[in-house]
């Protein structure tokens, strides 16, 4: 059995290191709550993320992923329920970065300045902000293209530019909402490869939100199984294959088969019977 | 450059379809080339030109000038706290739908005839498009750029100066451009209702006595300014939109 019933601590292990992130009874409605309308995006969720671990958020859309990113990173309140990250309320800053599933460049700053854009709370010097974004833009392969705007960049440096920016603050908590979703499939198998030895270098915790069952293997080390409408979370599956993962061919495991036909099976149960879904009630069994 | 020919050609045609023009109108309505250049140079000699072209251009940036410190801040401040905005907003656009030119008597009678009252028509009609255009810019910045900052840590005050600012430049220039011509609209409305003086004034006098070659001077010279002032601004936005490759018209 892969996972049994939800077990949202994750690692039963008494050595395990600290939470450092803590989701308890997180409830959040989106639109007006008063006249009873309104969506409830997530219900009476619990997660627990230790220190170092690398978390991915599966589900099909409508089930809470992002939300819960930006309400981790302080953007947004929850209704209900409590979130600690590293033993305080969130708040953004420096202490976390985020990747965003849009890049989110400012369109009038250089890549540099782009990078640069997020060391202002934490290095004020000058020279010393540039030396730390120059170093980040190297790590990731685009110091030719400091100088450029965003709109002489393709989308998969672009990205590389957003994940350059969310690690130059060295931040302990990584947030990733999607990242890779809107990069071509060969760009984005480099820049899987790419992020795991970014986090490898300076291991921090990453929260990766993901609809791609492979792409989550690939990377967690946990991952977070959600459904939709309300949001909620699943299972909780230790992944539990060796690192680093770019050195063999991880998909021939018999361990990534099988937890991959499981997660399939599971989100495509979901999916059949999500009333708001487009393929809600179909037997895609059949034969045609 | 192969645009600058394209432009010198059409000048060309122009003057010709003018002096064309010049033949076939009776009675002496249109001045010919030679003639309104003759009067020109007669005018400028004379030091006329000058100093209309010198009282209507410090009436016209005086106007224009605090129509730009008033309407980009009072603009950005609209945009970027909502409810200020939102009650001033139909004001704003009920002042705009009113003709400036309506309020001419009321300020003739606060103000007088001189400069005062001159810069205030050239405000009161160059203001509105630079605040409408700048709110817009305001309101239209980029919340998924206003979110990312907000989750580095970013203050308000570096948000408003490093995004929204940035984010709301081309909607300003666009409100600058549309506010310099209707503002040197303006100027020769206020030339004409107050004291006749500057390059209204001598419109005024020229086209009651029907000397029309010093007439057509005076006209192409406004042309000339507006000309001058919304090529300086499209210098400025094409200096300030450099990070937008491939929208920069040259």
């Amino acid at each position: 059995m892969i996972g049994d019933a939800p077990q949202h601590t994750g690692l039963a292990d008494s050595e395990a290191p600290a939470p450092r992130i803590l989701l308890r009874g997180v409830s959040k409605t989106f639109g007006n709550q008063n006249n009873g309308g309104g969506t409830l995006a997530l219900a009476n969720v619990d997660l627990t993320v230790r220190d170092g671990a690398f978390v991915s958020l599966l589900g099909p859309s409508g089930c809470g992923k992002t939300t819960i990113l930006r309400m981790v990173n302080g953007l947004i309140a929850p209704d209900a329920g409590t979130i600690t990250v590293s033993g305080q309320a969130p708040r953004p800053g420096p202490d976390m970065g985020f990747v965003f599933q849009s890049f989110r460049l400012i369109p009038w700053s250089s890549v540099r300045g782009n990078v640069e854009f997020a060391l202002v709370e934490t290095i004020p010097g000058k020279a010393e902000r540039r030396a730390r974004a120059d170093r980040y833009i190297e790590l990731v392969g685009l110091s030719r293209f400091a100088d450029a705007y965003p709109s002489e960049l393709s989308g998969g440096m672009k990205q590389r530019v957003a994940l350059a920016r969310a690690l130059a603050s060295e931040p302990a908590i990584l947030l990733l909402d999607e990242p890779f979703a809107s990069i071509d499939a060969q760009t984005r198998e480099l820049m899987q490869i790419e992020l795991m030895r970014l986090w490898t270098l300076r291991k921090s915790v990453a929260l990766f939100v993901t609809h791609s069952v492979d792409e989550a293997i690939l990377l967690s080390d946990q991952i977070v199984l959600m459904g939709p409408r309300p949001g909620r979370v699943l299972e909780v599956i230790d992944v539990g294959l060796n690192r680093p993962r770019w050195t063999y061919d991880v998909r021939a495991e018999p361990r990534f088969i099988e937890l991959r036909s499981y997660l399939w099976d599971r989100i495509r149960t979901l999916v059949l019977t999500d009333p708001q879904s487009d393929f809600y009630g179909r037997d895609l069994s059949a034969n045609i | 450059m192969k645009i600058a020919v394209y432009r010198l050609l059409f000048l060309a045609a122009l003057i010709g379809l003018w002096w064309l023009a010049s033949t076939q109108v009776a009675r002496n309505l249109v001045p010919s080339p030679l003639a309104t250049l003759q009067a020109a140079q007669r005018l400028i000699a004379e030091g006329r030109l000058g100093t209309a072209l010198f009282d209507s251009l410090s009436i016209y940036l005086g106007g224009y000038t605090v129509a730009i410190f008033l309407g980009v801040p009072l603009g950005l401040l609209m945009g970027t706290i909502r409810p200020l905005g939102k009650t001033l907003e139909i004001f704003v656009y009920a002042l705009s739908a009113t003709p400036r030119v309506a309020f001419i008597p009321l300020i003739i009678v606060f103000l007088g005839l001189g400069p005062q009252a001159k810069i205030l028509i050239i405000f009161l009609g160059a203001v509105m498009p630079i605040l409408i255009n700048t709110y817009a810019g305001a309101l239209n910045s980029d919340q998924d750029l206003v979110e990312m900052a907000r989750s580095v840590g970013a203050k308000r005050q570096r948000i408003f100066t490093q995004i929204v600012l940035p984010g709301a430049v081309p909607f300003i220039i666009v409100g600058l451009r549309v506010g310099a011509t209707i503002g040197l609209i303006n100027t020769v409305v206020a030339e004409l209702y107050t004291a006749v003086k500057g390059l209204g004034g001598l419109l005024a006098i020229y086209g009651n006595t029907f000397r029309m070659a010093e007439y057509f001077v005076v006209v192409l010279t406004l042309a000339l300014v507006g000309v001058v002032v919304t090529e300086a601004l499209r210098f400025v936005e094409i200096r300030l939109g450099r990070w937008r490759r491939s929208e920069v018209i040259v």
